[in-house]
């Protein structure tokens, strides 16, 4: 009883708000989940449109399935850290070439990527029917999953920093769609993610952090400029390409800056 | 996917030429490495190299607690390096160069992981965690912090549950609206179930209690009284009436009220004590008020509404398990048996697959479940001093 009178009176001191100021708060469970609540929304639209992708491809539209390849994507990358904790899921759905022995001719290369590798490499849809169904089977089973699963707050958190890490160490080079080359799509959606993860969690931080606060809102922005540079009238994004080697050096220093910067937001919200 | 442009046959010093050919990424890379670095001077409780094809050691034993472990890349390509419960990823350490080194420190609970070396088609390793002193004591501490998971998971449950209370609630409308009866009697079934979900917060709103769920058993001129309006007095009009008419006003008001309380229930502050308490109580009111009396009595459809009460329950009861487990694993399991116990007398009173009227479920059978159904509040009810807040 004594073990359990010193656990509620510790507890006490936290809800007072008398402990240290690292302490997770309880002021965490608005942003936490309102941050699935996105994530949810976001699977239930990657859900609807690979229902369309796949009927493209089964209607034999190469065109029609390259457009909607990449706006497809967009909803599985702005949720990646939570995507990415289903290691089996991760792998059947956006795995790249290089991780199987036999890279693109290897049987177990499967996803997005398998279909983007067939829509612009074989120039087809001969053959994806299997990969349309199967990612839209996976992506069903995702957004069931998710749903059923309670978010680790550390997670959550350290998700802002991590899709920044994902980002420079991955994909500043270019090598995610690299037979598509629409990386900026995919570049637009991991930053929206991770700033959606910041701005939620911002309101609890920013007292006591204002040019901590400052300097991240101004690179997202910085970002946000650069990105805008490449639309397409239509609201996408044009060939990685045709990125200049000026923005992708500007690009890739914001991002290693956002990275290290959101790293530390665990921390400032006690839960490092 | 979070593996690096790993390209077979690429050797060390290409690779890394290759990283600092994209300047940023270059800088950023050499903070990662020299950070592992540093980190390097503590000593890690193991260390795994990761080759071409396997992992050394491929069979690692450590004692739960926080442990710590050393990837080494001695592949000629860029590695990630998880750990995996099933199919979820415990912690992972992504980007590993070839030749360097990174250290991962991680909360392991005993039992069994895998342990991922290298390209995916590489055979997996094994981490066995055994039982220690470090990992009961931490499994056993009771925190805040471990109630920030669950919550927000209940909180997100409020928020889309009583959204779709309002859903339900709207499509209910527009069928009495369109004095279709046999619609409208299906949607009103439909549009409980939502609502019996987030039951165990709403009914403590009682000023929004009185207006969406009064039983005309408690008001003066019953059927007749004025403030008789929400659920039943629709259930009154579709079931015992059998008719839409003048039933469009109280369905409209019925949208405005849930609406109203969707965004209560959004904006409330929810804490550990008040999650303790609410499944037990929920329980409890089952037990002694609606199972003996009955609720629904004009449609009769109580047990299929019991059922979705269940699942409320259990929907908080599993949030809360997840933290008692460490503490109290007997308590734990009590409350999963407790809960057992009430589904199997319900799933009992099915008939041919389906749910009778309530009026033809017997006292006994009513009985025996409120029994089962104090049981289990009185199981839910031993979370308070354990794990709850004096």
């Amino acid at each position: 009883m004594i073990a359990t009178f010193l656990r509620s009176t510790a507890l006490g001191l936290t809800f007072a708000g008398a402990a240290w100021a690292a302490d997770p708060s309880l002021d965490l469970v608005g942003p936490l989940s309102d941050y699935k609540i996105f994530v949810a929304e976001n699977t239930a639209q990657l859900v609807t449109d690979t229902e369309a992708l796949v009927a493209a491809i089964k209607a034999g539209d190469v065109e029609k399935a390259k457009s909607l390849f990449a706006p497809t994507r967009t909803s599985y990358e702005r949720v990646e850290p939570i995507a990415e904790l289903f290691s089996d899921l991760d792998v059947s759905i956006d795995a790249r070439a290089d991780d199987y022995e036999k890279a693109e001719k290897d049987e177990a290369f499967t996803g997005f990527h398998r279909i983007e590798y067939g829509l612009w490499e074989e120039k087809s849809t001969e053959g994806l029917d299997l990969y349309a169904d199967k990612l839209l089977a996976d992506v069903t089973d995702l957004d069931g999953r998710i749903n059923a699963l309670t978010f680790p707050p550390e997670v959550v958190v350290g998700g802002a920093a991590v899709l920044m890490e994902e980002v420079a160490a991955t994909k500043i080079s270019g090598e995610e769609d690299r037979y598509s080359r629409t990386d900026l799509w995919d570049f637009k959606a991991n930053f929206e993610g991770s700033e959606k993860i910041y701005t939620l969690f911002r309101p609890l931080i920013e007292a006591g952090n204002a040019d901590f606060v400052a300097k991240v809102d101004g690179n997202f922005k910085a970002v946000d400029e650069v990105l805008a540079k490449y639309r397409t009238p239509d609201g996408g994004f044009v060939s990685y390409d045709e990125l200049t080697d000026s923005d992708r050096t500007m690009l890739s220093a914001k991002v290693n800056t956002l990275a290290e910067d959101l790293a530390t937001l665990r921390g400032k919200l006690g839960l490092g | 996917m979070t593996d690096i442009q790993p390209r077979a046959g690429m050797g060390l010093a290409v690779a890394a030429a290759a990283m600092l050919a994209v300047a940023g990424a270059g800088a950023f890379w050499y903070a990662t490495q020299k950070n592992a670095a540093a980190t390097r001077d503590q000593a890690a409780d193991m260390t795994v190299s990761v080759g071409a094809k396997t992992c050394e050691p491929m069979d690692i034993t450590v004692p739960g607690g926080r442990r710590s472990f050393e990837i080494v890349n001695a592949s000629d390509r860029p590695i990630e390096w998880e750990i995996l419960d099933g199919v979820m990823v415990v912690a992972e350490r992504e980007n590993i160069a070839p030749g360097f080194r990174q250290t991962l420190a991680v909360q392991l609970a005993p039992g069994d992981y895998a342990i991922t070396c290298g390209l995916l088609s590489n055979p997996r390793g094994t981490l066995h965690v055994t039982p220690s002193d470090e990992a009961a004591a931490s499994a056993s501490e009771v925190t805040l912090r471990k109630f920030l998971g669950p919550l927000s998971e209940y909180r997100v449950y409020l928020v889309m549950q009583s959204n779709a209370a309002v859903k339900a609630a709207e499509k209910l409308r527009d069928a009495i609206a369109a004095g279709d009866l046999g619609a409208a009697q299906a949607a009103w079934k439909a549009a409980r179930i939502p609502y019996r979900h987030v039951e165990p917060l709403a009914w403590r709103l009682s000023d929004l209690e009185n207006a969406i769920d009064p039983n005309a058993a408690y008001l003066a001129g019953r059927e007749d009284d004025p403030d008789f309006t929400g659920y039943h007095r629709l259930e009154y009009g579709l079931f015992r009436q059998n008719s839409t008419e003048g039933l469009a006003p109280i369905a409209d008001r019925l949208v405005a009220d849930l609406d109203q309380l969707s965004g209560r229930l959004k904006a409330m502050e929810l804490d550990p004590q008040l999650l303790v308490a609410l499944p037990g109580a929920m329980a409890g009111q089952l037990a002694t008020a609606h199972v003996p009396a009955g609720e629904n009595h004009y449609a009769g459809n109580d047990l299929e509404e019991l059922e979705a009460s269940l699942d409320g329950i259990g929907k908080l009861s599993g949030l809360l398990r997840g933290v008692v487990a460490g503490v109290d694993p007997a308590l734990d399991k009590d409350i999963g048996a407790a809960q057992d116990k009430v589904a199997a007398d319900l799933a009992g009173l099915r008939q041919g697959g389906a749910w009778p009227p309530y009026d033809q479920v017997a006292d006994d059978r009513r009985r025996q479940l409120a029994g089962s159904l104090a049981g289990l509040q009185t199981a839910l009810d031993r979370l308070q001093p354990v794990i709850g807040i004096n």
